[in-house]
This record gives structure tokens, sequence and C-alpha cells, in this order.
């Protein structure tokens, strides 16, 4: 049952191209292109300056030794911006017309009668959570085409400096990432459920999301709030996504202590299954064949 | 199973209106099987009910042997609730194709060409639907309903919205999918003469309840009535009571045809001016009108 509503959802998103492309290409392909538009400005620049100086008779004005870009730096910057509000937003088209597209083209009445409800539902998530991945993947793919060109504009040569420790923390924040994009769509799911309405859950996930960002930007400071309080956290699961991160990285300049880090994944558990849990239970209820 | 629906008093209650009011209907597998009413006779609630779109608020419904909402039961049967909609950006062949993934079927290329040709969209398979009338959205519903070659399927006003040819094609699709390939349809329609040509028995629903049920034979074998165009009509129905039906400008009159000269003389005799009087033989519309007491009209009997 519920790999009938996967393999269903999945086909119908292939199909809606327009959706699937601007979800999952747009902004790995504006990253690309300012990328090599910046690293291609940059040496424009820096050869001018070095002109200008006359770097000859100023030894201390030289072009730095050009050093390899490292592409495993490349993939973890990658990993770490793979929840960047931008892909989150642009993922919302996909998550949109997943969780709305049957409101909005009045498709349940052709699909409800031959699954359970819970299947269906789930069908949804676990195609956008497929679709995250994806963005994700290839968002990082950018990151190297981008550190590739850049050694191909600057001259400098590649390397890949992999370590054990590094993999493993780059595995984690992709983990993380990837649940940060599947918990924020979830209110995406819930106000499409509740309001049937494709554009209410498309803009209202990014209402909600500007409004957290400008409490962590203006109301902390004002209410005495630290990033690390449990109603910080919890009010705000961008934030419990940057301590999960901050975790992970361990550096030691900003240690993150076990009880933030609790409050942290629990902040991003209950944005995820709380949303989750109330479409569901809403959904079960629901009188499918309202126009 | 000799039945594929079965419902025991069935209720459904919107607020204080009462969609369906105790509902007890038995469709036999086999065959095609209309239901036929009014504006909100309960057609469309009772559709919805049977495919676990809303629930009912009392009562019991039973679909293929099963209950309502059983899946099992469910994947037996297809449907069309009124005018079909689906994702734009699709074509034909692709909507077939999504839904035969949603019921658990591969996406099998001669089955979904089949179809399409069945319903005459064979030359439009490719083309999205974003571009189709309402009478192709029609078409794409039934082959949509059938994609899983279930056993019954359940068309709410099936030609809505085609031309006569397409009508005519509609019909004969009907026929011959009870016909030829076993297939139990039940259909709601307002185009009672296309009900009568192509449905076996059928259900006349007014306010949520059957008022009557049976062959399609059965129901217009009797019932012969005078037709009186007359005015005023007020003087006629005052006369005749509850044996007089109005339809346009005419009085229907079920009275036996030896008592035909005495209605007109009576008539006359009240000031009322006959045009015309000639008896008409009972049809599937005579029937719902003088069951329902309503005009026909494709407004007034379109939604239930």
């Amino acid at each position: 049952m519920l790999a009938d509503a996967i393999k269903s959802e999945a086909y119908r998103l292939s199909k809606n191209r327009m959706t699937l492309g601007f979800s999952v290409l747009a902004i790995p392909a504006m990253f690309i292109a300012g990328g090599i538009v910046f690293h291609t400005q940059m040496r424009a620049r820096m050869a001018e300056a070095v002109a200008e100086a006359g770097v000859g008779a100023q030894p201390g004005l030289a072009v730095p030794a050009a050093q390899a870009v490292d592409l495993f730096d490349r993939l973890g910057v990658g990993v770490a911006q793979a929840a960047n509000g931008a892909i989150m937003v642009f993922l919302l088209l996909a998550a949109a017309a997943l969780y709305a597209g049957d409101y909005r083209w009045e498709t349940w009445r052709l699909i409800s009668a031959r699954n359970i409800r819970p299947s269906l539902i789930m069908g949804k998530v676990t195609t956008f959570a497929g679709v995250a991945l994806l963005a994700m993947a290839v968002f990082i793919l950018a990151s190297l085409i981008v550190g590739l060109a850049e050694a191909a504009v600057t001259g400098q040569g590649v390397a890949f400096n992999a370590t054990g420790e590094g993999t493993g923390k780059m595995a984690l924040g992709f983990g993380i990432a990837w649940v940060r994009i599947v918990q924020y769509a979830m209110l995406s799911l819930l106000v499409a459920v509740v309001t049937r309405s494709l554009l209410a859950s498309l803009f209202v996930p990014v209402v909600v999301g500007f409004g957290q960002t400008l409490l962590g930007q203006i109301g902390m400071p004002f209410l005495g709030w630290g990033p690390t309080d449990l109603q910080a956290q919890l009010l705000m699961p961008g934030l419990a996504y940057d301590t999960v991160k901050g975790a992970i990285a361990a550096e030691a300049a900003a240690p993150v202590t076990s009880a933030t880090l609790a409050r942290a994944l629990l902040s991003l558990g209950l944005w995820t299954l709380v949303p989750f849990g109330l479409a569901l239970a809403w959904f079960q209820r629901q009188d499918l064949s309202k126009e | 199973m000799t039945h594929v629906i079965e419902t025991r008093d069935l209720a459904k209650t919107y607020g204080a209106v009462r969609a369906l009011d105790g509902l007890s209907l038995t469709i036999p597998r086999g065959g095609v099987y209309g239901v036929l009413g009014p504006n909100g006779a309960g057609k469309s609630t009772l559709f919805r009910i049977l495919l676990g779109l809303i629930r009912p608020t009392a009562g019991e419904a039973s679909v293929m042997g099963g209950p309502v909402g059983d899946i099992a039961a469910g994947r037996r049967m297809g449907a069309m609730i009124e005018t079909p909609r689906y994702p734009p950006y699709m074509t034909a062949r692709q909507v077939l194709e999504w839904l035969s993934l949603a019921h658990g079927l591969r996406p099998d290329k001669p089955r979904v060409d089949r179809w399409l040709d069945r319903v005459g969209l064979g030359t439009a398979a490719n083309r999205r639907v974003r571009g189709f009338s309402v009478g192709m959205l029609q078409r794409l519903g039934v082959a949509a309903a059938l994609i899983t070659e279930p056993e019954l399927i359940i068309l709410d006003e099936p030609t809505s919205g085609m031309d006569p040819p397409g009508i005519q094609d509609m019909r004969a699709l009907i026929r011959s999918l009870a016909d030829t390939d076993g297939i139990t349809v039940v259909l709601a329609s307002h185009q009672l003469l296309e009900v009568q040509r192509v449905c076996d028995r059928v259900a006349i629903l007014n306010k949520g309840q059957i008022v009557r049920e049976g062959l399609v034979r059965d129901l217009t074998a009797s019932g012969e009535r005078l037709r009186l165009s007359l005015s005023p009509i007020g003087a006629a129905i005052d006369l005749l009571g509850d044996r007089g039906v109005v339809e346009g400008d005419a009085v229907l009159a079920s009275v036996p045809r030896n008592e035909g000269p005495a209605l007109i003389r009576a008539l006359v005799e009240r000031g009322v001016d006959i045009d015309e009087a000639r008896w008409v033989g009972a049809d599937l519309e005579s029937v719902f009108m003088s069951e329902t007491g309503t005009v026909q009209t494709p407004e007034s009997i379109h939604a239930g």
C-alpha cells in the first residue's frame, strides 16, 4: 500500500517537470553560475591590482602561491549549506505540489478509495524526502563544480584531502540537513491538509520561517533570550538545526553542551512530528469529496 | 455474492439538512443500474459514502461484500464522480499510468492503450489534459475508473458535457461494459431518456429516501396518463389533486382511460380551456415526475 503510494507520487511529480526543475535545479544552477562569475571576476580584479601595483618591483604584493582547491573541503561546504533557506524555499514548490496537489486538482477521489489514508500521506512525505535528498545531492555536486571552476579559472590544482573524521562529520551533517528540510516542509503538509490550498501550503511556511528568523535576529535580544535557552530552541527549529550542526562540527571555540544538543534535537523532533501527526489526524477524518 | 452494493438505514446530515434519510438499497451484480433523483435527493452523497470520501452519520454500507473503506473491496471498484479533473501537465496516457501505479498495478501500455481506445481517446493519448474539453475529461474519467478492470464501476453523470455522438458512444460503451465485460455499472444521470435506454434497473431517490425501485421495463409498463394542454393549470390541479402532475404548460392526469372523457367534461364545466388532450404511455420521465413531484428540467434533477 505504501509502496503504491510512493510509486504513484514519484511518477506524478516526475511529470511535473517545471516544479521539479525549480525545486531541485534552480539553486544549484544559480550557485554554479554565481561561483563561476565570482571566481572569474576575482581573478580579473586580482590581475588588475597586481598590474597596477607593479608586482615585480614590490615583492610584498606578489600573487600568493597557488594552493590546490580541496574538493573534500568543498563537499563539506556543500553539506553545510545543503539546508540553506533558499534551497528550502525552492523545495517548498515540490512540497506544495505533493501535499496540496490532490486538493488543487480534486484528485483525492480518484485514489483514496483504493488505499488507506496513512499510506497516502506517508507516500507523499516519503516522496518529498526523496526529492530533498536529490536536491541536496545536486547542490553538493554544484559545490564540487564550483570548486573545479575555481581551480580552472585561477589555475590552481585540485586535491581531495579526505579524512575519516571529516567523512563521518559530513555524513552526520548531511543527515541532519535532510531532517531539517523534511521538518520545514511538514508545515507545508499541515497547511495543505487543513486549508486545501496549494498557495497557502507554499507561502505559510515561508512566512513562518521568516517570522522565526526575525525572532532570532530581533526578538531574542529584545526578550533577553540566549541561543541555548529552551524557549529559543523550541520556537526556532532553524536555531536548533544550527545548534546540531555546531555539535557535529565540534568546534572548540563554540562547544555545544549535551543539554543544549538535547533541546535542539527535541525541537527538530517536535517540529517534524507534531505537524505530521496533526495533518494525519485531520486527514483521517477529512471529507475528500469537497471541491 | 449476488449484490455489489448494499446499504441499510444509511443517513447523512449536513447541519440541519438530511442528505440521506435511512436509505436502504441493494444493487444486484450484473447489468446497468441507474440512480435517479432531483436536486438534493442524495445521489452524490450516496456515491461519496460508497467511495469512502465521506462518512455516514448513521447506518451501514458495503461494497463488493466488504464494508466501505475496506481496501480489498475498494480495489474491485472503479468510479467517476462528477466531472473529473487531473493535473493539467499530464497527458491522458500519463494519467492512466499514474492511476495504475496508485492502484498497485504496473503501468501496462497495452492495457492503457486498450482503455483509451475503448473510450475514444486513442488519438489524444499523448495530449496534455489541460487542453481537453469537458467531454474528453468525462471519457478519460471513465477510462480511469476502468483501468484496474474492476467488477463494479460507479459513474456520476457520465455523459455530462458530451455532444450527441459522444453520448451515443458512451451509452454503447456502458452497455458493452455490462454485456461483454461483465462489469456491473451503477450510474446517475439527469438524462432520463438515456437512463431508460441503457439501464436495466433503477432506483428513484427523493429527499434522501428511495421512493421507487425496480426493473425499468416494469416501471414503464404501467402508468398510461392523459396529457392535457390547458389553462388555467391551477383549476385542473384543484380537480385532480394527487392524480395530477404539472409538466410545463400541461397537466399529466393519472386516470383510467374510461374516465378520460368525464375528466375533460368536468374541466370544461369549470371553465378550463383545453387546447389538446392525448394519452401518453409511461416513460421513465413520467415515473420520475410522479414519484418525485417535480417537473424535469436538466437543472432540477442534475445534482443530488
